[in-house]
């Protein structure tokens, strides 16, 4: 479960150092931020899902993913295509509201940036699971202290994702606890019935995980965590020729894409 | 007149998605007013036999009958009106403002009208004496009455069984002494009671039938006296009677299982022992 | 595994060596709480004892514990007045981490604390905040897995074990730092009779093979009835009684006053007792019991 459900195949993925791994994350973070014009995501999103492909990850986590932020796409979307300052206009909808910043016609700028944003956000939704599904917490943690990331962060950030199973199988119990109180999660019932149902569920939940964090809290510390001693890693992690190739593609990308956007490309 | 069972397995198997088998061929009556443990090491299917008794778990192969109701297409909290289930952890069945609402919160989900809710509530506060308390946050009382609330909570939609998830584990004597207390309240009152325990002491003094699974499967199933005495079988299981058990058939017992310390001491006393007079002097 | 030279445990025990664990006087009161946890706590552990700590919940049974390794008071801004002393080292001025390279506590749900992706790594993180080499860290774990009966397991997930074998696990965590001291917060009480067997086994080795002192609270008293030398009674956060388990539980008004059943054997003994028959003692085994009862049949 802590490599979410990779054990069974192997992805090539693995291969490669941590590290490198989180430079490309990073790089392509970046890119998706300089640029602002759909052509230029689509192409950034290819490349991603081709990455994803070679992964050996399945397809459905990605509509899954995208099913997941269809509600914020559409309103980033709807937000854009309303209120972008573009100078193309394509429809007048009402009379200009100066106040809002609405200017009374769709643009064709908005249609474009409203996309743009939307693709940017479905690259860095994919991007994250493609470097948490592929890397062991252990390796992940090792790339982050590597990159002089400070332990005790890079602990945290680790640690909250594999912490999160146990949190699953407790708010399932709690669930089932609740449905023998009367609550229906099913119902085809009452909204607020069903957000009464979801919130009942958070208090147990939280309180479990509070009292937990406190005993974990103990358990660390009676386990030297955060002895000001040089910490070992079991672990070993080393570059390796493709991590390099790797590196280098990454850079030109980088290099690449500054050029192009100091150029003036990739935006309006 | 036949009565009717309240709960009637029959050719029950239960398959977990991941392909793994927890109940083989399970058979099984419960008739109204048993008081029934279920025992067995963890794994062993006891847990998962039992969530089948109010729908929370479903049969693979055959059937599960509460009331004589198939329970494969009824509703979990169609069910809970009928058998009620408290989970080992109390904190995971509450989620109300105060001791009062968290009562009074079934009722209201299944429609019942205002002053009917308000009768059942106040009578349930005293029963469970936590009416001094009916304003309070369910979080800020201690562990023994968010126990007894979460069974005040189940009580509240009048089922007529009720299912106890180990209600002794982890609790120190009185605690486990205090609910145990309130179980037989409720059985004196007519209720059928079923258990889940590791607690073979809470099994010998209060259940009236012991059921021990192992891998899916009935291995035993009859009163305390008559599983207790299978001592060869129970070691094999890494199950233990309690210790006056064990004594009393160290000490030669045949006839009769002990099931707990007072009979212990009555039969030392009457048939055992010379009478305490006849001894002179202290022995090693 | 080597038993820690430093404190050898010789077996007749004549001379009076200095106490492992020590407890002066010690209060504590939680941040914003009026009553104190634990009250005038005092006592001496030395080494190779087996100690069982019991009273009602809530008695501040945990509290206690974490005083062991300074997590009380060092991780929790509470009042603490007294001293405790673990190895020479005062446990309020010393850093935890040195103290638990000493001390190894094994919270209750040992579930919670197991978070890492391998039993080999969980075993391991304690020696790695450590900052020991590489080759000592396998070595210990590979020593801890081997002794609780865990080896061949190095790559399972923790969460995919069973109850006892998590808490077999959580004890090897802290066995692999080699500390003198073992305290063990109610191991057992969240596992099945197999489980607890298992776990309580591994305890008793660690005390008779290793020469590790133990400080385990539980709320089986047939298991401290079999293995502990000696018997604590904590009640709302006073120590009211230190003594052998005999002792301890042939005292009807204390167990009374404490909450505690006693094993059913000495219930048994104190009932024979109110009606007439006089024991001298009062068994608090099986074995001590049938010898006693035989043994009065038979004059």
């Amino acid at each position: 479960m802590m490599n979410y459900g990779l054990k069974s195949q192997h992805s090539p993925l693995q291969e490669l150092d941590g590290r490198s791994k989180l430079i490309s994350l990073a790089v392509i973070f970046s890119l998706v931020l300089i640029f602002s014009h759909p052509l230029y995501m689509a192409v950034l999103l290819t490349l991603v899902l081709l990455v994803w492909w070679i992964a050996r990850l399945p397809f459905k986590l990605i509509k899954d993913l995208i099913q997941f932020i269809l509600m914020i796409g559409i309103i980033i979307l709807v937000v854009q295509i309303f209120f972008y300052p573009g100078t193309t206009n394509l429809l007048r909808i009402s009379k200009p509201v100066p106040a809002i910043g609405f200017s009374g016609y769709i643009t064709l700028e908005g249609i474009l940036f409203g996309v743009a944003m939307v693709l940017r956000l479905v690259v860095i939704m994919v991007v994250a699971p493609l470097m948490v599904m592929t890397t062991p917490l252990p390796e992940l943690m090792l790339a982050l202290v590597k990159l002089k990331v400070p332990y005790r962060f890079a602990f945290i950030m680790t640690t909250a994702l594999s912490l999160l199973p146990s949190i699953q199988n407790h708010a399932a119990i709690i669930q089932q606890a609740q449905l023998c109180r009367g609550i229906t999660y099913d119902a085809a019932g009452k909204f607020l019935t069903k957000l009464r149902a979801s919130a009942a569920l958070m208090v147990p939940l939280i309180l479990g995980a509070f009292r937990d964090s406190q005993t974990l809290d103990v358990a660390m510390s009676s386990r030297a965590f955060g002895a000001p001693v040089k910490r070992t890693f079991l672990l070993e992690s080393h570059f390796r020729p493709v991590d390099y190739l790797l590196l280098a593609f990454t850079l030109l990308l980088l290099v690449g894409g500054i050029y192009l956007r100091v150029l003036g490309y990739g935006t309006y | 007149m036949a009565r009717e069972n309240i709960i009637l397995c029959e050719n029950l198997d239960f398959i977990y998605p991941n392909g793994v088998q927890a109940l083989h061929n399970i058979t099984l009556a419960i008739e109204p007013g048993e008081y029934v443990a279920f025992v067995g090491q963890n794994g062993s299917g006891k847990t998962t036999l039992v969530k089948h008794f109010n729908g929370l778990l479903k049969p693979t192969h055959g059937t599960v009958r509460v009331f004589g109701e198939d329970t494969q297409e009824k509703k979990v909290s169609y069910l809970s009106r009928k058998v009620g289930y408290v989970f080992q952890n109390p904190d995971d069945m509450l989620f109300c403002n105060s001791v009062e609402e968290e009562i009074a919160y079934g009722p209201r989900m299944i429609g019942l009208g205002l002053e009917e809710i308000g009768a059942k509530v106040e009578r349930i506060l005293r029963e469970l004496e936590l009416d001094n308390q009916r304003e309070i946050h369910p979080f800020a009382l201690s562990l023994g009455d968010r126990q007894r609330l979460a069974v005040a909570c189940v009580l509240s939609l009048d089922p007529e069984m009720f299912v106890f998830d180990e209600p002794t584990t982890g609790q120190d004597y009185f605690g486990g002494k205090s609910i145990m207390m309130l179980i037989d309240q409720l059985h004196a009152k007519g209720k059928t009671i079923v258990i889940i325990t590791h607690d073979m002491p809470l099994v010998a003094e209060h259940a009236r039938r012991v059921v021990v699974m192992n891998r899916g499967q009935i291995a035993l199933d009859g009163s305390p006296e008559q599983v207790f005495r299978q001592t060869a079988q129970l070691r094999q299981l890494s199950l233990r009677a309690p210790q006056v058990t064990l004594l009393a058939q160290n000490l030669g017992l045949k006839d009769r299982t002990i099931l707990e310390a007072a009979s212990m001491i009555r039969w030392l006393a009457e048939d055992y022992l010379p009478a305490p007079g006849v001894m002179q002097g202290e022995q090693a | 595994m080597q038993p820690v030279s430093s404190f050898s445990t010789s077996p007749c025990g004549k001379e009076k060596m200095s106490p492992l664990v020590e407890f002066k006087d010690v209060t504590f009161s939680y941040p914003r709480t009026e009553q104190s946890a634990i009250r005038n706590i005092s006592f001496e552990i030395s080494p190779g004892e087996f100690v069982a700590l019991i009273g009602p919940s809530g008695a501040g049974k945990s509290t206690l514990c974490y005083s062991f390794n300074g997590s009380v008071p060092q991780l929790f801004n509470g009042n603490m007045a007294g001293s405790v002393t673990v190895a020479g080292r005062d446990t309020c001025q010393e850093e935890i981490p040195i103290l638990a390279q000493h001390v190894g506590l094994v919270v209750q749900n040992a579930r919670t604390q197991l978070f890492n992706v391998s039993v080999l790594q969980e075993v391991g993180f304690g020696c790695e905040n450590l900052g020991m080499p590489r080759e000592r860290i396998r070595e210990r774990v590979q020593q801890a897995l081997s002794f609780v009966g865990l080896s061949g397991l190095e790559e399972r997930e923790p969460t995919a074990l069973s109850g006892g074998q998590q808490q077999r696990l959580a004890i090897a965590c802290v066995l692999a730092m080699d500390p003198e001291v073992l305290v063990l917060d109610e191991p057992t009480s969240e596992l099945d009779p197999i489980g607890s067997e298992q776990v309580m086994g591994v305890i008793a080795r660690m005390n008779r093979e290793l020469g590790k002192t133990i400080f385990l609270v539980t709320h089986d008293m047939e298991f401290v009835a079999k293995y502990a030398s000696r018997v604590l009674v904590l009640c709302e956060g006073l120590l009211i009684e230190d003594g052998s388990s005999e002792k301890v539980f042939s005292n009807s008004a204390l167990l009374e006053r404490a909450r505690i059943r006693p094993p059913q054997v000495c219930e048994v003994a104190q009932g024979l007792r109110q009606k007439g028959y006089s024991l001298n003692r009062i068994p608090i085994n099986m074995d001590m019991a049938i010898e006693m009862f035989m043994g009065l049949r038979h004059g």
